[in-house]
């Protein structure tokens, strides 16, 4: 392998490939409910004081100039509410889209922002190569943003747009309480607030449905695999790690030591999971993975427990998350859903 | 030359009792801890020779469909790797050479790659990639061939200089094509670090004839390549079809080292590593080093995908990397020694 490619540049490609979309690392200030106000990231308009826990909705663009630290720990400032933004992660784009705010989105990453339609058409600035680990710098400056809107990662890069005097926001989202705490913060730094009400209103009530039908449900088992060969799977820590608990599951990885383990197929037969979940991007069907080595010796390859769950549901810390939840509920607990 | 002979017993009958214990250990140890004992019982089991032993399904399915092929996958593949590199070595007269080198191993990854991004890697549980490999490690043997060939004559220097050239372009063809690849790109990413988990035993159904049949044909080309090691003047004085033989053994070692690829994706170091330790021990005659590579070449492989899945389980380590990183510097120790003693290394 050694002289084939420079091994940095593809570790960084690994690392995007594995924990693609929007997944992230643990983080240990995880909010505990979208109702126990900022927690990662703090906000404070400039022209009033506090009251900030729970955001009221406001009259367009009355807290600008406005001063929020992002989950990058970076204080960013917007004077005006922003027009012209640019998304750098497809969970980015969709939850602007779900904002209502579809139309100020002037550039996004490439082609994984791919929901909902419309994004496909706005100019990509996706850097070299299709994962777009690097925006290209001169793509973003020419759409004369006012914002750009990404997620952790990075460093360099929104150093470089910082110092160009561009906004860069980042939300790192840990978990789904998160995800929706996040969503409520761009909706402030966007101008956005009453349509970040209502999401996230809307969203909790999806996750309660959730939640009640799988509470009379005993946990079972399962694995989710977020590649084969060799086999990747989430561990405690990660954004589909805590889905799956929630969808009333008992992950065999909950001894892993990182967000996104790798694990060995002895281990899983071993373990023998009840359900096992595997994500469209690894690449492989459900009958690609009945028919791996070993895998006929599993009791959910027997007894067809086996599901493909669309990975952009469930790795992408955006409005859809609790339609991924929904779905690893279905799979895992079909009779408490009428079958 | 007495001595030589008993040397060569000695050095097989060590080398076989090695590979033994590295097949014991391989299917032995593992990321799920099962007691030595059981594994025997249930061996003794499958050859009818005790009722099942008392233990959950899951572990017969651990020791026969996880590492049992494994280890015999590791061993045919580090047989593979090996005997190509014997071929090689003595086909170039030189002792860096290796599949790498006259970039079949370049060809084989860029054929796998080719279709593991047009989305065929499921195809026949992961033959195609296999085939792919195969196919474009051919292709390549038989390209570089054909450029190194001036008139009637091919110059080993030649060939070596346009494998290094051909390998070179491959290597950029293959570095592009990834930065293009979206999400296969992890796939093609472990592809080219080599590994051996899950291929299960249809690779092993594969690559077994090959290699086998491969390394018997490989007997035939030793008396041949002991002449051709005193210069190509010399074995052509002593009537040996120079041409044709370089021929053979470039075909030979090509798809011996296609094989092994094809289901490994690209392990270095054991096709280099192993002949030239072994010459080390016992000498440069062909005769000899063939055998001693059969039985040497599968135990280095077949440690060394161990360590791979044992070091840092249940996580791995691809094998690729162990190779080069554990075989490395032993090697390295071993060379720094052996010029001590010898005053230079034997090709």
């Amino acid at each position: 392998m050694r002289r084939f490619l420079a091994p940095p540049v593809l570790a960084a490609l690994l690392v995007s490939a594995v924990v693609a979309g929007a997944c992230s690392k643990a983080s240990p200030q995880s909010p505990t409910g979208p109702t126990t106000g900022p927690t990662t990231s703090t906000t404070t308009a400039s022209t009033t004081t506090g009251g900030t826990s729970a955001p009221t909705p406001s009259p367009t663009g009355e807290q600008f100039p406005l001063t929020v630290t992002d989950d990058d720990g970076v204080e960013v400032t917007l004077d005006h509410p922003p027009t012209r933004i640019v998304t750098f992660a497809p969970s980015a784009t969709e939850v602007l889209f779900a904002l209502g705010l579809g139309s100020d989105v002037v550039g996004v990453s490439g082609k994984f922002d791919d929901y909902p339609k419309a994004a496909r058409s706005i100019p990509e600035v996706g850097g070299a190569g299709e994962f777009g680990v690097d925006p290209n710098i001169e793509k973003v400056v020419s759409l004369n943003p006012d914002l750009v809107l990404t997620i952790e990662g990075g460093d360099q890069w929104k150093g470089q747009l910082r110092h160009l005097g561009i906004p860069v926001f980042t939300t790192n989202s840990t978990d789904l309480d998160d995800v929706m705490h996040d969503i409520q913060t761009v909706g402030e730094v966007t101008d956005a607030v009453p349509q970040a009400n209502a999401l996230t209103s809307h969203m909790a009530a999806q996750a309660r449905s959730v939640d009640t039908a799988v509470s009379s449900e005993s946990h079972v088992s399962c694995f989710f695999e977020v590649a084969f060969n060799p086999l990747y799977t989430v561990g405690p820590g990660s954004f589909i790690y805590d889905l799956l608990q929630r969808a009333g599951c008992d992950p065999v990885t909950s001894k892993a030591k990182n967000p996104y383990p790798q694990w060995s197929v002895e281990d899983l037969v071993r373990d023998d999971p009840t359900v096992y979940l595997v994500s469209s991007e690894s690449g492989g069907t459900v009958a690609d993975v009945e028919h791996r080595p070993g895998f006929d010796a599993l009791s959910a390859v027997q007894h067809d427990r086996v599901y493909l769950v669309d990975s952009d549901l469930v790795s992408r810390a955006g409005p859809r998350v609790v339609d991924g939840l929904a779905a690893l509920a279905h799979a895992l607990h079909p009779d408490a859903f009428g079958g | 030359m007495r001595r030589a002979a008993w040397r060569f017993r000695a050095t097989m009958v060590v080398l076989a009792v090695l590979l033994v214990v590295a097949v014991v250990l391989g299917v032995g140890l593992g990321a799920v801890g099962i007691a030595p004992g059981t594994v025997l019982s249930l061996f003794a089991w499958k050859l009818h020779l005790i009722a099942r032993p008392d233990v959950p399904k899951s572990v017969e399915i651990i020791v026969f469909q996880l590492r049992l092929p494994r280890v015999l996958l590791a061993g045919v593949v580090g047989m593979g790797l090996a005997v190509a590199g014997l071929l090689f070595q003595g086909l170039f007269r030189n002792p860096m050479a290796d599949p790498a080198v006259i970039g079949v191993s370049s060809g084989a990854a860029l054929g796998a790659i080719v279709v593991i991004l047009a989305g065929g890697a499921a195809i026949l549980g992961g033959l195609g990639v296999a085939g792919a490999a195969f196919a474009g490690a051919l292709v390549v043997a038989f390209v570089v061939y054909r450029l190194a060939r001036i008139g009637p004559a091919v110059h080993v220097v030649t060939l070596l200089l346009a494998g290094i050239a051909v390998a070179a372009v491959m290597s950029g063809v293959m570095s592009v094509v990834m930065s293009f690849s979206g999400e296969q790109i992890r796939n093609i990413y472990f592809w080219i670090l080599g590994g051996l988990s899950s291929r299960g035993w249809a690779a092993l159904q594969v690559v077994t004839p090959i290699v086998f049949v491969g390394t018997a044909a490989a007997g035939f080309l030793v008396n041949d390549l002991n002449l051709l090691a005193l210069g190509e003047e010399r074995a052509a004085q002593l009537g040996v079809e120079v041409e044709r033989t370089k021929r053979r053994t470039l075909a030979l070692g090509s798809l011996l080292a296609a094989a092994a690829v094809s289901v490994s994706g690209v392990i270095g170091f054991v096709g280099l590593m192993t002949p030239h330790l072994l010459r080390l021990v016992i000498g440069a005659d062909h005769r000899r080093l063939l055998p001693a590579c059969v039985l040497a070449g599968p135990t280095i492989l077949i440690l060394a995908d161990l360590a791979s899945r044992t070091l840092i389980a249940p996580e791995e380590l691809p094998l690729g990397a162990v190779t080069a990183v554990l075989g490395g510097p032993f090697f390295l120790y071993l060379l720094r020694r052996q010029r001590g003693a010898r005053g230079g290394v034997l090709v």
